[in-house]
């Protein structure tokens, strides 16, 4: 608990140097996004931006999610599958 | 002061959040507990992140409005729309705190088949009985 409270006390402390709250001239919202909302439809033809970062500029990384994704429910099953077959020779 | 507090009382929120979550993966002994702990840390990181794409005054979701009509293809102003890189790179945290979380629940299921019990100090427990019954057989084979 004592552990707990230091480490948010740490981070409220830490919360001074980020930028204000909807700040549009902030570093997350002047550095790169701007070429972003201004080159995506341009580039790929497609007036949501976010699908156009996660299925054009970002592909590889969606295939990598995928392969995520694919990994956690082949484990699941697996993991799930195995109890059934126990069970089945205990009986 | 009200400036202040008014620019900065998401983070606090989420750092409020977080240590919610924090306190219950280390505080708690029920195992689905600590899952969901682990669950409200990412959904407070999540909001973190996707606080830091808002822009104030009249900004609205990265959806190109005009996109298709020739004439309006030209005008977008960077102001009028939302940061859209955190919106894509919170998709794909949502997407592994599901994985996760769904591999997770599995675990549980395996261990609530073979324990018992979810509680970790009762697991602990039922371990280190068994533990003692077989260890002197191994260490001693020929007692």
């Amino acid at each position: 608990m004592a552990a707990v409270i230091i480490t948010g006390a740490l981070l409220i402390y830490g919360t001074h140097d980020m930028p204000a709250w909807g700040d549009p001239d902030s570093p997350a919202n002047s550095h790169v996004s701007p070429r972003y909302i201004t080159e995506a439809t341009k580039k790929t033809a497609t007036p949501n931006i976010v699908s156009a970062v996660l299925a054009d500029y970002r592909s590889y990384d969606t295939l990598g999610e995928s392969a995520v994704i694919f990994t956690a429910s082949i484990s699941c099953f697996f993991l799930l599958r195995r109890i059934r077959n126990k069970e089945d020779h205990n009986d | 002061m009200t400036e202040y507090i008014l620019a900065k009382y998401n983070y606090w929120i989420y750092v409020v959040l977080m240590m919610i979550g924090l306190y219950a993966m280390m505080g708690k002994r029920n195992l689905v507990k600590k899952l969901i702990g682990m669950n409200i840390f990412q959904t407070s990181i999540i909001l973190l992140f996707v606080s830091t794409g808002v822009k104030k005054g009249g900004a609205t979701v990265p959806i190109l409005m005009h996109a298709g009509h020739e004439h309006g293809a030209q005008l977008i102003q960077v102001s009028d729309y939302l940061n859209p890189l955190p919106h894509v790179l919170m998709l794909t945290a949502i997407v592994v705190s599901i994985a996760t979380t769904g591999v997770a629940l599995a675990t549980l299921i395996l261990i609530y088949k073979r324990y018992h019990t979810l509680e970790e100090d009762e697991i602990l427990a039922i371990r280190r009985e068994s533990r003692a019954y077989k260890t002197p057989r191994i260490l001693n084979p020929t007692d």
